[in-house]
Order: structure tokens, then sequence, then C-alpha cells
């Protein structure tokens, strides 16, 4: 659902930290994508090989992290792992649960190669 | 580690940069923009999602029909093509903004953004955002809305929550429409529905409707109620509001 346009957003941001930093390429890339997030990391990760074509991540390599679904219960407190259509408490068995992993669409970490002419403490 | 972004340097040619950002962050902007305005000017929004078919603009029908004279509606619909949905809304004497989308399978903030331009908002109490027909995509497009609503129907199976755990667990409510059929459904359970919908943690609850041949909408029109003169408890995403205690 949507992974090319999401690489889009993504190569945005990515390329967006690399000219501010004073970048010429980037070399790797870390997202995190849940269960939960409404978007599939495979498909994601395909969709980055054809995204990436022509931008300073052209050659970048991507890592997706996927978290299991962590609820936390508001009725007793306690932190279950659980299955994306069936969140509820493993202590108490409630169903007032509040999601606390799982749902995530981020980026993590960009590993940049700065350009040779600037030395590394230029680099704010 | 450089002091000013956090990040660490590697002597030589490399830089790490930890960050913590939502790919959809740009839609997400221009949500919360939306909000701004709608809460600038006292309007409720309400998302409404489900499957197409399931009966939202009919609800919707049934809807305005009985509130129009208390509360001030008006409709923005999305569609891939025509304006079908916004003449519908037009004809019960309220205004109707129809966005339709060519491809597009759900509305984006930026595309209610552009609607909102066209509606008297300074006069609205109430705004609908009758979504694109999915079950999947609308979910994860937070549109400015303070409420998500996904209807279900009775001719289709009751087990939709479990199979469409990111929109059902979004929501707010969901409600059961076209319960008028429940005699000639054999296969569909409201028990079932609700089981698999309260698995999916959060509490949502569900209520029944019918729009068409033996009208049931009180349930709806008093939860429409409730949240219309509740204090405006916004939802900073997509995501449910959690009714404590209720």
């Amino acid at each position: 659902m949507h992974e090319l346009s999401i690489c889009q957003a993504l190569l945005a941001q990515v390329t967006a930290i690399a000219s501010a930093r004073g970048a010429d390429a980037i070399e790797h890339i870390v997202l995190e994508v849940g269960p939960l997030s409404g978007v599939d990391a495979g498909l994601l990760a395909r969709a980055f090989e054809v995204a990436r074509a022509g931008s300073s991540a052209a050659d970048a390599t991507l890592s997706i992290e996927t978290p299991q679904v962590t609820v936390s219960c508001l009725s007793c407190g306690a932190r279950s792992q659980t299955p994306p259509n069936r969140l509820l408490c493993d202590a108490c068995g409630g169903y007032r649960t509040r999601i606390v992993a799982g749902d995530e669409l981020n980026l993590r970490r960009v590993e940049l190669r700065l350009r040779e002419s600037l030395p590394a403490s230029a680099v704010a | 580690m450089c002091k000013t972004c956090g990040c660490s340097v590697t002597p030589g040619s490399g830089a790490a940069v930890d960050v913590l950002q939502n790919l959809l962050a740009a839609n997400d902007r221009v949500a919360k923009h939306n909000r701004q305005h709608f809460d600038a000017h006292g309007v409720l929004a309400i998302n409404l999602m489900s499957s197409p078919g399931a009966g939202k603009t009919a609800l919707l029908e049934a809807t305005i029909a009985a509130m129009r004279n208390q509360y001030r509606i008006a409709v923005i619909e999305g569609d891939l093509e025509t304006e079908n949905d916004a003449v519908r809304i037009r004809a019960q004497g309220v205004p109707a903004v129809q966005i339709t989308t060519g491809g597009g399978c759900h509305l984006d903030a930026e595309l209610v953004h552009q609607a909102l331009h066209e509606l008297p908002l300074a006069g609205l109490d109430l705004l609908f955002i009758e979504n694109v027909g999915n079950l999947v995509c609308p979910a994860s497009f937070d549109l400015g809305q303070h409420l998500n609503v996904t209807l279900l129907s009775v001719t289709e199976g009751d087990d939709k929550p479990a199979k469409y755990p990111v929109i059902f667990r979004a929501s707010d409510l969901v409600v059961l429409s076209k319960t008028d059929l429940l005699g000639v459904m054999e296969d569909f359970e409201p028990a079932r529905a609700e089981a698999a919908l309260a698995a999916l943690g959060g509490g949502t609850p569900m209520i029944r409707t019918a729009a068409r041949r033996a009208p049931m909408l009180d349930p709806w029109l008093d939860w429409l109620a409730q949240r219309l003169a509740a204090p405006r408890a916004v939802s900073s995403s997509r995501r449910p509001l959690i009714a404590l205690g209720g």
C-alpha cells in the first residue's frame, strides 16, 4: 500500500539530512516499521530499490526493524507482546490496552559519507 | 559526539545521524494545520470510513435529516470518480464538497485542506469527511479529524475486525450498519463482530444502526450529540482516543 510514495517521502527526509550535513552520499538507512503501521516492510524494501535511483541514496543499503506489537494494560499496568489482531493483556486478560510498540513508521538512523574536502569537525 | 545534532562523527569520512521521524510527517503537518482550522471555528470533524457499499452515504443522509435543525452540518465527500455522493448530501440541504481522487484510494490531509477552503467553517458545528471506500489505506492517513468512525455492514463478514486490525483499532466508534437485514443474513453474528473488535483492545464501542427500511438511529445520534457537547478532546493523530471509564 503506497510503499513507493512512502519511499519518496523517505528520500526527501534523508537527502535533506545529508545536505544539511554536507554529505555527498547516503550509505545506510535504518527504518522502523511496525505490523500495525499499515505498511509492508518487504514491499517497502523493494520499492526503495526503485525509488533511490538518481538520488544521493542511490547506493544506500536499507535495514528495516520490525518491532513486535507491544501493549501496556490500562487496568493492571503489565506490558504484553501480542499478535496484531489480538491486543489483550497477557497478565489480566484486560482489553483496555495502549499500544507502546508496533505501529511505527519511522526513520531511525542515516549513515552518511561526508565530502572529502570537509574536515569531520565541521559537520554540525 | 557532535554537540549540535548528536550524530557520531567518525574521523575521516562518515557520520551517523540518529533520527526519530515519522515517514508520513509531511501529511501529519498538514493534518495538524487542518485540525487547528477546525478548532479555531469550533467544528467537530469526523472521518467516516468503511469498505465500499457499507452504507456511509446512506447513514449521512439519515443523520442529516435527523439533525439539521439542531446542528449546522457539512460533508466532504471522497471518491475516485463522480459527484454522486455530494449530490445526495446537498439534496439534504447541507453543503457538500466532492473530492475526486482519480486513482487515489484514500483521502490525505492536503486534499482535505483544499476542500476546507470551499466550506463556510465559521458557520458549522459538525463536519463529516466521508473517506474513499476502503478498509486498508485510509487508516494510515491523518486528515486532521477529531474522531474516526468505521462502518461494518451485516452484509460483510463478522470477522472483519480481525482481518483489518489497523482500521478497526484506529476507530473511536464502529457502526454496525444495515441491521434491518439481520433476519436474512444468517451467517452474520453481531456478537462475533463485537468479540473480534474487543480483541483489538482499546475498548472501541460498536453501535447498531439501520438507515433505510426500518430506521434505527437513536444510539448513533446520541453518540454524536454527546461528542458535540463534550469539550473537544483533540486526538493528536489518527489513533483513537482511549475512552477511560466508558
